[in-house]
C-alpha cells in the first residue's frame, strides 16, 4: 500500500508545478543519505539543517518578492519533519531508515503536506513498515472524521469567512465593536478551519491504517497562553519545545535564560507562520511567561479572558498588517460603538438563518469539545456510526458554505 | 444478518432524504420565473406537432401555436427558452426529434450574435433551460456545452449541491410543486398581457465585429443537417423584435448562409408594417417581446406563410386542441 501512496502522492505534488519538487527532492534526498552518516557528526547535521532550514526561511521571504510562485507545497511541514529525524538519528533516538520507499513516503506523504500536522518519524515508522489492510472499520471511523473536519469547515468557517470579509474589507467603517467582533469570531473560524483540515487528514489517513497523532486538544478550554499552546497546534509547538527551546537550554539554566529561550522558541513560531508574524509570536511568548499572573480561581474566568486575549492577537492573522492589526486593536479600546454592532449585524453578509446556525453549530462544537474524551470512549456500533455518517453528509450538503463565488479547498493553514 | 438489514435500512434513509431535498430545495419555477418550467412542459404534450419552433424569447413571447390552430390548423409547438443559445437549440431539437418528427423546423437566429464567450451566457439563464430537462444523452450534451466555468457538472445531477442555500428562501409553491409541475404556457407560448410602448427607437451602435462565431455557424450547419436526416424542412426567421438591435451586416450573414444551403429565411422585423404591429400597443416591454396582441397578428401571418409553402394539414376541428383553444381563450379574456 505504501508505493499506491508514494505514487499518489507523487502524482498530486507534481499537479501543483515541477519547481515545487525540487525543494521537496533536495530535502528528502539530503536527509535520507546524511542520516546514514550522520549519527555523532555534529558539522554535517548542522550543514544540512542550516540548508533545509535555509529553504524554509527563503520560502518566508518569497511573498515580499515577485517570486511568490516559487513557494513550494508543504515546505512548512515537511523541513521540520527532515529536521527531526536527522537530529534524533543524530542522537541515536532511533535507527536511520534504510528503506527509501517509507522514508519518502514520510516526508511526501500528501495529506499532511497542506495543513499538518508535523509528524515524527518513530510515529511513523512502525506503521510504514507493517502490512496494513483497508477494513470497513477503518473506512467508517476515517468517513466519520473526514465530515466531522468538512462540517467545522463548510458550516461553521465558511459562514464565519464571510463576516471577517466584510469587516477587513473596511477599517474606517468597521472598528471598534466591529473589530472584536471579528477577533472573536475569527477565533473561531481559524480553529474551525484548521482543526477541520486536519481532521479531514486524519480521516483520510485512518482509512489508509495510518494513524496520526491529534492536533487540537480542546484549546478554547485552555486557562491561559501558556496552557492554549500545549492544546493548540500540538505538533508544531512540541517540535518547537523539542528542537528549539531545549536545545537552547529551557529551563535549566535560571530564570532569564527561560525567558529568553522562551521568546526566542515563539519568534521562530512566529516566523514558521511568515515573517509578517514574528511580532505576533513574541507577544505570545510575553503572555506564555506571565501566563500565571493573571490567572484567578474561577476556572470559566480564566478561559473567559485566556479567550479573549487569543483572539485579539489573532489580530495580526486578520488584517494581515502589524500597523492595522494594532490600529484595530486599540479601537477595541477607545470605540464603543456597540449600538452600530448590533444594528448592522445583518448586513454583514449573514443572513438571520445563517446567524442560527452559526450559532447553534458553534455551541456543538464546543460542547463536543468540552466532552471529547467521554464520547471517545463511548462505544458505539455500526448502526449508529453509520447514522452519524449520513445525518453529517445531510447537514453538510444543505448548510455548508460551497459552490460558486467560494474556494472550499482553501484552508487558512494552508498557506502557511 | 439483522445488522446488514439495518445498515441498508440506514442507507435507504438517507437516499431518500438526499432525494426529497434534491427536489425540494430546487426552484420550481412555477409562480416566479415560470420561464424556467417551459422545458418540461412539453414532455406532457401529445406529441404530433407538424411545426417545432427553437430559440430564445423572440419565439416563446411572440409565435402563439394555439392562434396559429385557429387561423390555419397547424399543430405547432414553441420550444424555446430565456436566451437559449444555439448549441442549446441544437440538443433540444435533437431531444425533441427522440419523441416526433415534425414537418417544418423554425429557427430564430437572433442567437447566432452570441457565441460561448459573450456576456449573454449565464448560469441563471443555463439553469432556466437545463434545469427541467429530462435526463438524456442530449441533455448530457446540453450541460457540457453549456457550462461558464463556474459551474460543475455533477451540480446538474444533483441540484442539492447548487440549491443548498435555498433552505431559508422557500416558500409554498416548493412544497406545493414538490412532485408536480405548473403548467405556464399553451403550446410554448408564454402569455403577457402588459403594453409598454417603445418609447426610443433602437440606435445603431457601432461594434467591434459583426461576424458570427464559427461555432455559431457548426452548430447551424448541425441543426440543418439534423433535419436534412429527418427530412424536416428548416425555415430560418428574425422576430419582429426591435431590441436587441439587429444590424444589417447580420442580415447579410443570413441571407448569405440561406441562400448558399437552400433555406427559407424570413425577416419579420421587415415586415412589422405588413403584418399590422403598433410597438405602441402591441409590445410588453418597449419592443424587446410582443404582447398578447401583437404575438397574435404575427402568429397569424405566419401561420399562412407555413400552410401556404410547406404543405401541413389542417388540423381544424381536433377536439383536444379545440378544448386547448377555449382554455386559452379564456386565459386571456
Amino acid at each position: 500500500m505504501n508505493i499506491i501512496l508514494l505514487i499518489l502522492s507523487a502524482i498530486i505534488y507534481l499537479s501543483y508545478g515541477i519547481q515545487n519538487c525540487i525543494y521537496i527532492v533536495f530535502s528528502l534526498l539530503s536527509s535520507y543519505f546524511v542520516a546514514k552518516h550522520v549519527k555523532n557528526k555534529k558539522m554535517l547535521l548542522a550543514i544540512t539543517i542550516i540548508l533545509n532550514a535555509g529553504i524554509l526561511v527563503f520560502v518566508k521571504f518569497l511573498p515580499y518578492t515577485n517570486l511568490n510562485f516559487l513557494a513550494p507545497l508543504g515546505v512548512s511541514y515537511y523541513t521540520l519533519q527532515v529536521i527531526s529525524y536527522l537530529v534524533d538519528v543524530y542522537k541515536g533516538k532511533y535507527q536511520y531508515e534504510e528503506n527509501f520507499l517509507n522514508y519518502a513516503l514520510y516526508i511526501m506523504y500528501i495529506p499532511h503536506l497542506f495543513i499538518g500536522p508535523i509528524t515524527r518519524y518513530d510515529e511513523m515508522k512502525k506503521q510504514l513498515q507493517e502490512k496494513r489492510k483497508i477494513t470497513l472499520e477503518n473506512v467508517c471511523n476515517g468517513l466519520l472524521r473526514i465530515l466531522w473536519g468538512l462540517a467545522k469547515k463548510l458550516i461553521i468557517a465558511g459562514r464565519v469567512s464571510i463576516v471577517i470579509a466584510t469587516i477587513t474589507s473596511d477599517t474606517l467603517s468597521y472598528n471598534g465593536c466591529f473589530a472584536l467582533l471579528a477577533m472573536l469570531l475569527y477565533s473561531i473560524e481559524l480553529y474551525s478551519d484548521f482543526s477541520g483540515g486536519i481532521d479531514i487528514v486524519l480521516g483520510i489517513s485512518k482509512i489508509f491504517g495510518i494513524n496520526l497523532s491529534e492536533n487540537f486538544d480542546s484549546p478554547y478550554f485552555a486557562e491561559n497562553v501558556k496552557e492554549f499552546w500545549r492544546r493548540w497546534h500540538i505538533s508544531l509547538s512540541s517540535w518547537l519545545k523539542d528542537y528549539v527551546y531545549i536545545p537552547l537550554g529551557g529551563n535549566r539554566k535560571g530564570k532569564l535564560r527561560q525567558a529568553i529561550n522562551t521568546l526566542i522558541t515563539f519568534s521562530i513560531s512566529g516566523l514558521w507562520h511568515g515573517v509578517n508574524y514574528i511580532f505576533w509570536g513574541i507577544i505570545h511568548g510575553i503572555f506564555v511567561l506571565f501566563g500565571d499572573k493573571y490567572k484567578t480561581r474561577f476556572k470559566w474566568l480564566n478561559r473567559g479572558i485566556n479567550f479573549l486575549i487569543v483572539s485579539i492577537l489573532w489580530s495580526f492573522f486578520i488584517w494581515n498588517n502589524d500597523g492595522t492589526a494594532i490600529q484595530m486593536i486599540a479601537s477595541v479600546f477607545t470605540k464603543f460603538n456597540i449600538g452600530e454592532v448590533c444594528s448592522n449585524i445583518l448586513n454583514l453578509g449573514l443572513e438571520v438563518a445563517d446567524w442560527i446556525i452559526l450559532i447553534i453549530s458553534t455551541i456543538i462544537l464546543f460542547i463536543f469539545d468540552g466532552n471529547k474524551q467521554k464520547l471517545k470512549e463511548k462505544k458505539i456500533n455500526d448502526e449508529i456510526r453509520f447514522s452519524l455518517i449520513c445525518t453529517l453528509a445531510i447537514l453538510i450538503l444543505v448548510f455548508g458554505i460551497y459552490g460558486i463565488g467560494f474556494d472550499v479547498n482553501e484552508f487558512i493553514y494552508s498557506k502557511f | 444478518m439483522k445488522k446488514t438489514i439495518r445498515i441498508i435500512a440506514i442507507l435507504l434513509i438517507f437516499v431518500l432524504i438526499f432525494i426529497f431535498l434534491n427536489r425540494l430545495l430546487k426552484p420550481k419555477y412555477a409562480e416566479n420565473l415560470v420561464e424556467g418550467s417551459m422545458i418540461n412542459q412539453y414532455y406532457n404534450e401529445p406529441k404530433d406537432h407538424e411545426v417545432i419552433f427553437i430559440g430564445d424569447c423572440e419565439v416563446y413571447a411572440n409565435f402563439s401555436p394555439l392562434v396559429m390552430y385557429e387561423e390555419a390548423g397547424i399543430k405547432a409547438y414553441v420550444r424555446g427558452n430565456s436566451q437559449q443559445m444555439i448549441w442549446q437549440s441544437y440538443y433540444i431539437l435533437k431531444e425533441t426529434l427522440k419523441y416526433e418528427i415534425p414537418k417544418v423546423v423554425v429557427f430564430n437566429v437572433n442567437s447566432m450574435k452570441y457565441d460561448k464567450n459573450s456576456e449573454e451566457v449565464s448560469e441563471a439563464y443555463n439553469r432556466l433551460t437545463i434545469d427541467n430537462m429530462k435526463w438524456s444523452k442530449e441533455k448530457i450534451g446540453i450541460i457540457k456545452e453549456s457550462m461558464t466555468e463556474d459551474e460543475t457538472f455533477l451540480s446538474y445531477v444533483f441540484p442539492i449541491l447548487r440549491y443548498h442555500s435555498r433552505y431559508d428562501e422557500l416558500t409554498e409553491e416548493d412544497f406545493k410543486y414538490l412532485f408536480k409541475n405548473k403548467e405556464n404556457t399553451y403550446n410554448g407560448f408564454l402569455i403577457n398581457k402588459n403594453i409598454k410602448p417603445v418609447g426610443n427607437l433602437p440606435v445603431k451602435r457601432v461594434l467591434a465585429s459583426y461576424g458570427f462565431s464559427s461555432e455559431c455557424y457548426e452548430y447551424l450547419d448541425k441543426i440543418r443537417e439534423l433535419c436534412n436526416e429527418n427530412n424536416i424542412k428548416l425555415v430560418l426567421i428574425k422576430a419582429p423584435s426591435l431590441y436587441p438591435y439587429w444590424y444589417d451586416e447580420y442580415e447579410e450573414q443570413i441571407r448569405k448562409y440561406a441562400l448558399e444551403n437552400n433555406i427559407d429565411y424570413y425577416n419579420l422585423l421587415e415586415k412589422a408594417e405588413e403584418i399590422g404591429i403598433d410597438y405602441s400597443m402591441d409590445t410588453y416591454d418597449a419592443g424587446l417581446h410582443l404582447n398578447i396582441t401583437g404575438a397574435t397578428k404575427l402568429s397569424k401571418y405566419f401561420a399562412n406563410i407555413l400552410m401556404e409553402n410547406y404543405n401541413l394539414t389542417n388540423f381544424k376541428g381536433d377536439p383536444v386542441y379545440d378544448e386547448k383553444l377555449n382554455e386559452y381563450y379564456e386565459k386571456i379574456k
